[in-house]
């Protein structure tokens, strides 16, 4: 009995001491002070907001495509680039892949009139052209493979169909495309009950509190789960540095272009229009099915914003030969685990053979 | 002595509190996807939504007004002047475009030019060669005229079968 009483006490102090050291860490505001995005990288092209961010390759390039890769637009791009060892630019970057990533910036008010046509037929287009002539300069490349994560990658995948330039292949990673299949997401864009038009009239932009909001009512549990995975692997200053720059990207939302956000939700969400058809954006449809290229679709198997069957939906509507395949990991924790860089190496591995090919 | 019944089931916190996180998650999930997805509760989220975006619009010109009448420029006419920046970069950016295309065209035009220049070379060259060739055939042939007028004073006095310049099955 006594010996049982002094197992409970001993559990207990060593509990307590767990919590002051825990109380103690975030004492020290790790958020704050975390680093993310490290790799180093440069400048090469801006408009307005975004820019395109050039990471040289650290290893042998030869006979592999730049990637270019263009993020979401409702956080920041350091998620691809979180700490040394759990960043996907980097481990592209060390095989020797150069890598150009469209960084969209924070919008602020004056880009609430900004039309979903302007980023895809002039944005996107552009970044990928300034990203393929400094390929061709530093690299002599001739094509660029195109990358897409999230909400990026719908928005490349659309204006990849409507001009593929000198993309000739397209990877997405847990980019929405069949949105009548995004689960409690596309339950919530209503147009019954989502105020859209007001919210864009109302706030200009959707504003980043509003959606940092939705994300978290999306998993509700998710609060707690993060706390306990810190008490959990507390013991490992690796997970500590990590969790708080994953706490320093979940709280950096930006604000999304409020003529943008109406298009993309009453099409997308509403409409299901890059399944359904029958969407027109400045004069010319867009069409999916116009696209030639292969493309790839990696979704991630405990995805609550795009679950796999929205992510896979992509088979259903390009135009060109399309590849999907699931991996572990969440929407946001898939870009931190070992899958991704592993997919994403074999697939820049395939189109270095495809290049031999076709130049054989 | 009969031993004691804790040793069986020791004590852990750990597990314990796992246990009870995992409980608490699965009850709250339950009640959450019930409520998260009710229209009912979707209903009044929207309407709380419009109000509040609503609210936000009226509040937003009613800034506006106030600092108008104080001659002070309001929200509107930063973004205003803002919104005429990027487009003036949006422009400046198109000129860009156009010069790269027109540098685009002056390359390829560079590349021509210099391709043809090369194969202008390689003409000259080679026309130089056929002559230096039918310059040695020429003076070949000379050699061999010489010899054949050379040669009349032993076959008695008949003339050369082929002058200079007259086409012949050698040339």
């Amino acid at each position: 009995m006594l010996s049982h009483a002094r197992e409970v006490v001993g559990q207990g102090v060593e509990a307590a001491q767990k919590l002051r050291d825990l109380v103690a860490f975030l004492g020290e505001r790790p958020v704050e002070r975390v680093k993310t995005g490290q790799t180093p990288h440069q400048v090469i092209h801006r408009q307005n907001k975004a820019v395109v961010r050039y990471f040289p390759p650290r290893g042998p390039s030869a006979g592999k495509a730049p990637v270019f890769i263009s993020m979401p637009l409702i956080n920041t791009w350091t998620v691809f680039d979180l700490l040394p060892g759990k960043s996907v630019v980097g481990a592209l970057v060390d095989a020797g892949v150069p890598v150009y990533l469209l960084d969209w910036g924070r919008p602020g008010p004056e880009d609430r009139d900004v039309t979903l046509a302007d980023l895809v037929d002039g944005l996107l287009p552009r970044a990928i052209d300034r990203s393929m002539r400094h390929a061709r300069q530093q690299h002599g490349a001739d094509a660029l493979d195109a990358l897409g994560y999230c909400v990026g990658g719908t928005f490349l995948a659309i204006s990849l169909a409507r001009q593929p330039g000198p993309v000739r292949r397209l990877a997405l990673l847990a980019a929405p495309i069949d949105f009548h299949a995004s689960g409690r997401l596309s339950a919530w864009a209503d147009p019954d009950t989502f105020p859209l038009d007001d919210i864009v009239d109302g706030f200009g932009n959707f504003p980043r509190e509003l959606m940092r909001q939705s994300f978290k009512a999306l998993r509700p549990s998710g609060e707690a789960a993060k706390w306990k995975g810190l008490w959990d692997r507390f013991d490992s200053e690796s997970f500590r540095e990590l969790w708080a720059a994953m706490e320093q990207w979940n709280g950096d939302n930006v604000d999304f272009p409020g003529e943008t956000y109406r298009e993309y939700v009453r099409r997308c969400y509403f409409d299901n229009a890059l399944i359904a058809g029958g969407w027109t954006t400045a004069g010319r449809p867009v069409d999916l099915g116009a696209a030639r290229m292969p493309a790839l679709a990696l979704a991630a198997d405990g995805d609550h914003i795009c679950p796999p069957a929205a992510a896979h939906g992509l088979a259903a509507a390009w135009g060109g030969p399309v590849e999907t395949r699931t991996l572990k990991g969440g929407h946001v924790g898939v870009c931190i685990g070992s899958a991704l860089p592993k997919a994403l190496l074999s697939w820049v591995a395939e189109g270095a053979v495809l290049r031999d090919e076709v130049q054989a | 002595m009969p031993q004691a019944p804790h040793d069986a089931a020791a004590f852990d916190f750990g597990k314990l509190s796992n246990d009870m996180y995992q409980q608490w998650e699965q009850a709250m999930t339950a009640w959450w996807d019930q409520v998260l997805e009710s229209p009912e509760v979707l209903r009044a989220s929207g309407q709380n939504l419009s109000v509040m975006a609503r609210a936000r619009r009226k509040y937003e010109e009613g800034m506006d007004q106030g600092l108008h009448q104080l001659h002070l420029p309001t929200r509107e006419d930063l973004t205003r002047v803002a919104r005429i920046a990027t487009l003036l970069e949006e422009r400046l950016l198109q000129v860009e475009d156009t010069l790269l295309q027109v540098k685009d065209q002056l390359d390829g035009m560079e590349r021509a030019t210099l391709q043809a220049r090369v194969e202008a070379a390689e003409t000259r060259l080679e026309l130089r060669e056929r002559l230096a060739e039918l310059q040695a055939r020429i003076d070949r042939l000379e050699g061999r005229g010489a010899s054949v007028e050379a040669a009349p004073a032993e076959d008695g006095g008949k003339p050369a079968a082929r002058k200079r310049g007259a086409p012949g099955k050698e040339a």
